[in-house]
């Protein structure tokens, strides 16, 4: 079931891992950029990632971007390795944008759908092994021995008794030619990947030092808040802002594409002149709109069948056999990522370039939107990589980028921009909405026969087409870009299906008869990838459905989902491990158990969640974690993954939802979009499987099973199925 | 011109006296550890000492601490419970993004002062009010019982300390 058959090869839109993109990729600009890698005299650099200077320092460029997930700890650890040298000893810099940090899953500067370590491990070794043997050559030739005499122990070349730094030889290793072939370590030999280790950002972090782009300060730089439609589509019709600018330490109102921003000396004068700006808007297509509304148009396409997406054998037949069946209904709110650090950026339009500091999921694509719209050729823009005060997914799009340079180029002044915490909450982008339908069958002997599934709601791939198209090809005029936005637009009503919009509905679990149907319905909310992205949904719908089955079959519900992963061996074997803990488990009295288990982003994960029911509210105690993610490169990290993306999805699962008001987005701030605090976090135990296959991501795996976990939970709990998120709410309204 | 002590400086200042302390400290004093998280006293991620005590500072008023001692990560102790609460958050790799971070140690460095050995119901209670996205939650609960027991545990090294002296 997991092989795509030709036919849903070709209905399935594959942007999330680029594919789509590259195929439309147009040669870049003529001459090759420079690296954007500070050098002075008798430094060595050798390629984009390290350099190496005469004082023995070795700085590690990092092509993929920190946003909490632990990509410099992790990266830095298999260049490190392949180099062996301690990655404590390395540098780690965050890289400027240059083709040659792309991600090599995606050929774009670009950090997400949880591959950076799967994508960079080869790439990494290979170029830390190559600079080992480079130094080994110069060694011999520099003592006069033969290489074979030689090996390496941490930065060292060693000869016998002798040892010397790898800095000893940088002249030398500059004039030779860096091996083009290499023997890559072997995984025996591993002295730093598998261990797990405090991250390498530990410190910076916790000594408030680590710059993120609302960090930056630069000389004459200006503070600009932007005052945007309350509702999505709406644009400026005019504006007053005597008041805005009487407000002590405004300096100019700009109107902007997406807004009227206001600049001042200072954040809080800003922000203060934003509130006394009157602004007109115009009508918009999604005036008065409400969730209910939105949620019947969901239903009108849901009934109404949307596009096949997967079929194999006859559902329809099979559900009429059945001996039993389970027919359910879900739903999945509008969420926003709401990372800590709300959007920021500086960016300064000078005559004949320009510069953006700020922490983005794309780097390079940052710096083609503001050479796009300050009227440069990319070569011009220097961009300047932070920390990300988190991400999510909500850093790959740079509306805000895009909006400070619209400022700078308004006013020729260094902007910084911020939005508000309200501006981050009410102006997108979101998670997108889902109604979903399984309709399952059993046979005779309480196996799975049928498994008709659908959802209905908007698609991800448009608005991403729609942002990242202007960032990843800047020469293609905006009329094109219209063009191949509209086209993706119309492709996703009645053609091709959003696999975004569907993945993890219907992929791991064995079933003969299988059908999954599509239903388009935009109403331009812009919505874009969300931590885990579909899968964060379906898994939802997919999991708790899995429960009722094994119910009506009569079954352990952990046993029931074994059954059917023979074809799935890796799934099975974490399964089989949180099946351990579900079988040694005895709640606590008036607590229990959930289980659910889900396969995203190439790595399985199975989680056992210990719930209770206290005066209405629900308690989530502790949370067992099962995950297979190949080799493990830091076990610490990973394990940090799944607790975090365990927590994130406890927010969504237990308290997220953005909800619309006469068109516009009811939640502002964390009173009433409430993340998960620290008296309310589980316990959690992650067992990582032993594993030396190939890494695969762990930024978003652990996400998708929570939900369903807590609610197959609260269903023993309280005897009531629920399937609306979020669950309080679900479970107050049941 | 209002003026307060800043991380043991007197400083003085001609903003607005409805500007919160955090963008003062951030925008017109350039230390920039103190997040801006939610503008409404909701996230904790600004939070700062005002004399000893943690405050969110972005929902309070330059006027509000005219003549106060205000503390920020910047000027944590070197030394005892910053310290020992630094060099547990390190130990434990707490932070993931690490946003919220100057906060959360802002927040539990004003408990471990005035409750060395808080339960795990106090520390909770302590520490609700500052939101991590990125869920450190088990990790920041970690960091601070490890970083109790430390200061514990030097406690008594200095104590016994203090008494061969006196021996």
């Amino acid at each position: 079931m997991s092989t795509l058959s030709r036919r849903s090869f070709l209905r399935h839109s594959a942007l999330a891992g680029g594919g789509l993109l590259v195929a439309f990729t147009l040669p870049g600009c003529s001459t090759p950029p420079s690296l954007p890698v500070p050098r002075e005299s008798g430094d060595f650099v050798p390629n984009a990632f390290l350099k190496f200077t005469a004082d023995g320092a070795v700085h590690f460029y990092c092509p993929r971007d920190e946003m909490g997930q632990g990509v410099t700890t992790g990266l830095t650890t298999i260049v490190a390795e392949g180099l062996d040298m301690a990655p404590q000893r390395l540098t780690v810099e965050l890289a400027g944008a240059h083709p040659d940090y792309a991600n090599p899953g995606m050929g774009f500067q670009v950090t997400g759908g949880s591959t950076s370590v799967k994508e960079h491990f080869t790439q990494l070794m290979t170029v830390g092994c190559q600079m080992r043997a480079l130094f080994l050559a110069a060694a011999a030739q520099d003592l006069g021995v033969a290489e074979s005499a030689l090996t390496t122990d941490d930065g060292m070349i060693v000869h016998g008794e002798n040892r010397y730094p790898y800095a000893q030889f940088l002249s030398t290793a500059a004039t030779l030619p860096v091996p083009e072939t290499v023997d890559l370590k072997a995984a025996a030999d591993y002295r730093w990947i598998g261990t797990a280790f405090p991250r390498l950002d530990g410190e910076v972090k916790a000594t408030g030092k680590a710059v993120y782009g609302i960090d930056i300060d630069v000389p004459g730089m200006e503070h600009a808040v932007v005052v945007r439609p309350p509702v999505f589509g709406a644009k400026v019709v005019r504006y007053d802002d005597r008041a805005a600018k009487s407000v002590a330490g405004v300096r100019t109102v700009v109107e902007i594409a997406t807004g009227v921003a206001v600049v001042a000396e200072h954040f809080w004068q800003a922000k203060k002149g934003a509130e006394a700006l009157t602004v007109e808007w115009s009508a918009s297509p999604l005036d008065g709109a409400t969730t209910a509304s939105l949620r019947a148009d969901y239903a009108e396409a849901l009934a109404a069948g949307g596009e096949e997406a997967e079929s194999t054998g006859d559902v329809a037949a099979a559900l009429a056999g059945a001996t039993k069946t389970v027919d359910l209904e879900f739903w999945a709110p509008f969420l926003a990522h709401a990372p800590m650090e709300p959007m920021s950026a500086v960016v300064h339009v000078k005559g004949d370039s320009a510069e953006l500091w700020a922490g983005t999921q794309g780097p390079g694509p940052a710096g083609a939107l503001v050479a796009r719209h300050a009227g440069l050729e990319p070569a011009q823009v220097m961009v300047h990589q932070t920390y990300l005060g988190g991400g999510f997914g909500r850093r790959g799009t740079l509306t805000h980028v895009v909006e400070a340079t619209q400022i700078s180029k308004a006013t020729g002044t260094p902007i910084k921009l911020l939005w508000t915490r309200e501006d981050d909450l009410r102006g997108g982008l979101y998670r997108p909405a889902s109604l979903m339908r399984i309709r399952a069958g059993l046979d005779d002997d309480g196996r799975l026969a049928a498994w008709d599934a659908a959802r209905a709601g908007s698609n991800i791939t448009p608005e991403t087409i729609r942002t990242s198209l202007p960032a990843l090809l800047p020469g293609m005029p905006d009329g094109v870009v219209d063009f191949m936005v509209g086209l993706t637009d119309r492709l996703h009503q009645g053609w091709v299906v959003d696999h975004s919009s569907i993945e993890g509905l219907y992929e791991d679990y064995a079933v003969p008869n299988l059908a999954v149907h599509h239903a388009t319905k935009e109403h331009g909310i812009p919505v874009t990838f969300w931590r885990s992205v579909g899968h964060s949904y379906t898994a939802f719908a997919k999991e708790v459905t899995m429960d009722a089955l094994a119910e009506a079959a009569g079954q352990d519900p952990v046993a029931f989902r074994l059954a059917h992963l023979e074809h799935n061996p890796r799934l099975a074997a974490v399964v089989a491990k949180a099946q351990e803990a579900w079988n040694g488990w005895t709640p606590a009295p008036g607590r229990h158990l959930g289980f659910a288990a889900h396969h995203s982003f190439a790595t399985s994960v199975a989680q056992v969640a210990e719930v209770s029911v206290e005066d209405g509210a629900i308690r989530v105690h502790r949370v067992f974690c099962a995950v297979d993610c190949g080799l493990a490169v830091n076990p610490d990290i990973v394990r940090a993954q799944m607790e975090g993306a365990i927590m994130y999805g406890l927010t969504a699962a237990l308290h997220g939802r953005l909800d619309f008001e006469g068109g516009a987005v009811k939640q502002s701030n964390f009173h009433d979009y409430p993340i998960l605090r620290i008296n309310e976090a589980p316990t959690v135990e992650v067992v990582i499987m032993e594993s030396q296959e190939a890494p695969t991501g762990v930024g978003e795996p652990g996400l998708p099973p929570i939900a369903p976990a807590v609610a197959n939970a609260l269903y023993r709990a309280t005897g009531k199925r629920l399937t609306e998120l979020p669950l309080s709410d679900a479970l107050r309204l049941a | 011109m209002l003026r307060f002590t800043l991380n043991g400086q007197t400083v003085e200042t001609d903003l607005a006296p409805d500007t919160p302390l955090l963008w003062a400290v951030r925008d017109q004093f350039m230390l920039k550890g103190s997040k801006f998280g939610c503008g409404a006293g909701l996230c904790g991620a600004c939070t700062m000492h005002v004399d000893g005590v943690a405050q969110k500072t972005c929902v309070l008023p330059l006027a509000a601490v005219a003549g106060k001692a205000v503390t920020t990560i910047e000027g944590l102790d070197p030394e005892g419970v910053g310290a020992a609460l630094q060099a547990a958050w390190v130990a434990e790799s707490v932070s993931q993004c690490g946003y919220c971070q100057s906060g959360q140690i802002m927040a539990a460095a004003a408990l471990l002062e005035a409750n060395p050995n808080p339960t795990e119901a106090e520390l909770e209670t302590a520490m609700a009010g500052n939101i991590c996205r990125c869920g450190c939650y088990p990790r920041i609960k970690n960091a601070i019982q490890s970083a109790a027991a430390t200061l514990a545990q030097d406690a008594l090294f200095t104590n016994a300390m203090a008494e061969e002296v006196s021996a």
